[in-house]
């Protein structure tokens, strides 16, 4: 066997025995906190809206928890492969649920304490399978049925290989967590991107999707003559099944321009601060608990609501809620709801609306106090104590590998150093160097010479067999130590998941059992409320000078004829309203303005879906096409100010003025001043 | 109807003459100022004084009737009116010939008159009227709790000016018509506002009672349920999870010591 070989092989050995182990790092400032100013709220929201509706999975039904596990295992986020059925696999998904349970209240707390009382709501869902036996979620509470401005779904994420837990795969584990985040509005108010405003980058495509079925489902339940539809599954769980993709326009998460596009946030590992997770075991103050600690605020929570006020600063705050406010109305008032879409100056329409904005906002409220309590009592309670136990038990098992790793990382150095030194002792045992006997003036003196030579040769390689085997043996033992390090920190992870998945069971079953008798006890009442506020609504019935209906609409180019909720005369629309044309090549208009004989007539916002997008305008539009100056909305751009003359572009319309469906906006403010 | 006897007659039982003995003198002062200040003090010493609630009531009712009235419409009431009360005339005998219904359908001129009376006082002496209103507020905050009450008072008195007005001929008059039809619809206005105003106060009692039932029940709910899991569960767990951990760390540092003998010793 040569030298070389020998050297080689040493280093191998040591090499694949104990590679150099990561130490699950995080980071310790989230891309959310770079270059960002602190956001204010400035804005006024339309009443009884909600600017906020924190959406997280909550729980699995267990007839679907087998096709969770697996879609957890094979749609996986920051790796490769899939990862097939194990109890450690299953753990991990549990996990999930609870964190996400947890650290969603994290981000509830902190965008409450920055927008107006009773203007946040949360929604946590169940995890379930559809009709077709499929993933999907539906919320547990009501609180996704009134007008909102932006949804914010959330989940801590975890890559779902046990084994990969400290490399550099997403982690949610002690003090590592990796939030997946989308953030939405209504699409008539980000129409280029179907709403969607900012997600993270591995959902970004599912995100667009799911909000685009949810406008479709829109659409034909307005043509089906109903303002209402269902709320959509978790962003997170169409990815998970897979759901339909959608590319839209994006841009970096510091861009916050004004284009058309979606902002990607990365995933990353957040690395919460370790005093506050300290500071979770060490003595509190008389009166101070564990709950007034949260590792989350600081580092994530606290500046993803910066970023979240930041985005509804930026909405179309009357655009974003009037489909969900008129949907809202019209369990009170079938008349008036489809007429608040485009808003009116009649005085009657406009005391009429704010008796129905009235009792929404007693609805928002009332759900509000719902979401305070779900807080309270998972956070606050018993059960947020367990949390903050096992984010303590947690911790110590990372900081345990991590001690481990570093173990690892120091024995791997020893043998890679050890082998090379091995292997140069080997390359240079028995060589030269001896005296040279050439020089020997007779053939005796050349004999002893040789003779000499070869006894201290002899010397040498006995002195250097035992120096290369002490050097093979420590290198065998560091490669061993390496090799020792990673199993039993692998060992400690799988170890620790097994044993705490009955406590996993156990907590997520609490937080259900609290959420649950959280709804029963709030549906219950706020069914008694509702009826109590429709008695009132209609004692106090005012009348109305032109009530909704629904008629034909009609759109230039399109051989179908799509539906009208609002005014109408002779069977067409005629007045304000929307209309709403799904035609066969898959395109569709929505329109929302004025009409006259069923077409477009005056100002209106109108817009187009085709099926790689949505584009609208805003401005006049003259016997179905638009006409004058527009305001246009494109992915990837700004608004753009365009002269039309007949439905074609004819060159900019800088400087002019844009007519728009929506001058009356906000409806509140304009009902206000009339009635007072 | 029902709410504007309330009000009278808690303001009869309450009812004193020399009214503005308690008047505080840093209002006093303010008031001294005033040019009409003898014609308000004479109109004012009319008014209920015994309780603060008698007073507010009135100095409010004057208030929200005077609304709406400038001094063309005042001109067109002091056109059409008779018999205007004199300054010390008992605040109370003007309204009840206001709302007194056989002098409603006998004599519009005489009702005309009487609320041109407290119309004229409420402008003229507004100062005066706002500064008994705020203080009087200011002592005790529960007095606008009534608001509506009055608010809904006042209009019904309006009303019967505006018809009265219209029994009189007014809206045919070139001159006082349009001041006379302006003033109708900002009684529609004011209907519309007091209602809504009604309309919420009773949607925030609603609102209140349904909240404070549901903070409650939720609140036990939690406690329970919280008070049911089982914490121990997961310290359970933990526990046993570092017992496995210990021994496979303690059965790691065996193997590490095993082999550095193997390795020794294999030599």
């Amino acid at each position: 066997m040569s030298r070389q070989f020998i050297a080689a092989l040493l280093l191998g050995s040591a090499l694949m025995s104990g590679a150099c182990a990561t130490t699950a790092k995080g980071a310790s400032v989230s891309a959310l906190q770079k270059d960002y100013a602190a956001q204010t709220y400035v804005g006024e929201a339309p009443l009884g809206t909600t600017l906020a509706v924190v959406r997280y999975p909550a729980f699995v039904d267990p007839d679907a928890r087998d096709a969770y596990y697996n879609a957890f295992g094979t749609q996986a986020i920051g790796g490769s492969g899939k990862q097939a059925a194990s109890q450690e696999r299953d753990g991990l998904a549990d996990s999930l649920i609870l964190k996400s349970n947890y650290f969603a209240l994290s981000l509830y707390k902190e965008l409450a304490a920055k927008l107006p009382e009773h203007s946040v709501l949360l929604s946590p869902h169940t995890i379930k399978l559809d009709a077709d036996g499929k993933l999907t979620s539906v919320p547990m509470t009501q609180a996704e049925s009134l007008p909102n401005v932006v949804t914010v779904d959330f989940a801590a994420y975890t890559y779902p290989d046990v084994t990969k837990m400290m490399g550099k795969e997403p982690l949610t584990f002690g003090d590592l967590v990796t939030p997946l985040i989308t953030v939405k509005t209504d699409h008539r108010a980000a129409a280029p991107t179907q709403g969607v405003l900012l997600s993270s980058a591995p959902l970004m495509a599912r995100t667009a999707g799911n909000a685009r079925e949810a406008i479709e489902e829109s659409m034909q339940a307005m043509q089906a003559g109903r303002l209402t539809t269902d709320p959509r599954p978790l962003d997170f769980v169409t990815f998970l099944k897979t759901g339909r993709a959608l590319n839209v326009a994006q841009k970096s998460l510091s861009d916050r321009g004004n284009s058309h596009a979606v902002r990607a946030y990365p995933v990353e590992k957040v690395k919460l601060n370790a005093s506050t997770l300290t500071a979770l075991t060490s003595a509190k103050p008389a009166g101070a608990t564990t709950a007034d600690i949260d590792p989350l605020a600081a580092v994530f929570s606290r500046p993803m609501a910066n970023q979240i006020v930041g985005e509804i600063n930026r909405a179309d705050t009357g655009k974003a809620a009037m489909a969900g406010r008129a949907g809202a109305i019209s369990q009170f008032d079938e008349s008036l709801a489809a007429l608040t879409l485009v808003g009116s100056d009649d005085p009657s329409y406009l005391a009429r609306l704010k008796y129905a904005e009235r009792l929404l906002d007693a609805q928002k409220n009332y759900l509000s106090v719902q979401s305070l309590r779900l807080f309270d009592g998972v956070h606050n309670g018993e059960m947020g104590a367990q949390v903050r136990d096992m984010l303590k038990a947690e911790y110590n098992v990372l900081e345990k590998r991590r001690d481990l790793a570093r173990k690892q990382n120091t024995a791997t150095a020893l043998a890679i150093l050890g082998a090379i030194g091995t292997g140069v002792a080997i390359a240079n045992s028995g060589g030269s160097g001896g005296s040279d006997c050439g020089n020997a003036r007779s053939q005796r003196e050349y004999n002893d010479c040789i003779r000499r030579e070869r006894q201290r040769q002899q010397r040498d390689a006995q002195v250097n067999r035992i120096a290369i085997d002490a050097l093979i043996a420590g290198t065998v033992y560091a490669a061993q130590t390496a090799y020792g390090s990673s199993q039993l920190s692998k060992k400690i992870g799988v170890s620790y998941l097994t044993s705490v998945a009955p406590a996993l069971e156990e907590q997520i079953s609490v937080q259900v059992n609290l959420i649950d008798s959280s709804e029963t006890i709030t549906a219950i009442r706020f069914e008694g409320l509702t009826e109590k506020l429709r008695a009132l609504y209609s004692k106090n019935q005012r009348s109305l000078s032109v009530a909704a209906t629904s008629c034909a609409y009609a759109h230039t180019g399109s051989s179908k004829t799509g539906t009208w909720l609002g005014e109408c005369n002779g069977g067409f629309g005629e007045g304000s309203g929307v209309g709403i044309l799904q035609n066969a090549d898959g395109s569709a208009v929505e329109y929302y303005g004025y009409a006259r004989g069923g077409q477009p007539a005056g100002p209106g916002y109108m817009i187009t879906h085709t099926p790689t997008g949505s584009t609208a305008l805003e401005g006049n539009f003259n016997a179905g096409r638009a006409d004058g100056p527009m305001r246009v909305y494109a992915g990837g751009k700004s608004a753009a100010l365009r002269t039309y003359s007949a439905g074609s572009d004819v060159g900019s319309a800088a400087g002019q003025r844009v007519a728009s469906p929506f001058a009356t906006r906000p409806v509140s403010v304009a009902a206000q001043s009339v009635l007072n | 109807m029902r709410s504007f006897k309330t009000v009278l007659l808690t303001a009869a039982a309450l009812m004193t003459p020399a009214a503005f003995a308690q008047t505080n003198s840093a209002e006093r002062a303010q008031v001294a100022a005033y040019s009409g200040q003898d014609y308000c003090i004479t109109v004012m010493g009319t008014f209920p004084n015994e309780g603060t609630e008698a007073r507010y009531q009135f100095y409010k009712l004057v208030q929200d009737m005077g609304r709406d009235a400038g001094p063309d419409f005042q001109a067109a009431i002091n056109t059409y009116g008779e018999n205007k009360p004199q300054a010390d005339t008992p605040l109370l005998d003007v309204i009840d010939v206001i709302a007194n219904p056989v002098i409603r359908q006998a004599a519009p001129e005489i009702v005309v008159s009487n609320m041109g009376h407290l119309i004229e006082f409420a402008d003229r002496c507004a100062p005066y009227v706002d500064g008994q209103i705020l203080s009087l507020s200011a002592f005790d905050a529960s007095l606008t709790d009534g608001d509506t009450v009055i608010a809904e008072d006042a209009l019904y008195l309006r009303q019967i000016l505006s018809e009265s007005l219209d029994r009189l001929g007014i809206n045919d008059h070139p001159l006082h018509g349009p001041h006379a039809r302006a003033y109708a619809r900002s009684l529609v206005t004011t209907r519309n506002a007091v209602e809504y105003a009604a309309f919420e106060s009773e949607i925030d009692e609603l609102e209140s009672l349904f909240m404070s039932d549901l903070d409650g029940r939720l609140a036990r709910s939690n406690d329970i349920i919280n008070e049911e899991s089982n914490r121990e569960i997961l310290g359970d767990a933990v526990t046993l999870a570092n017992d496995i951990n210990d021994d496979a760390e303690e059965k790691q540092k065996q193997r590490d010591i095993e082999t550095l003998f193997r390795i020794l010793g294999g030599r």
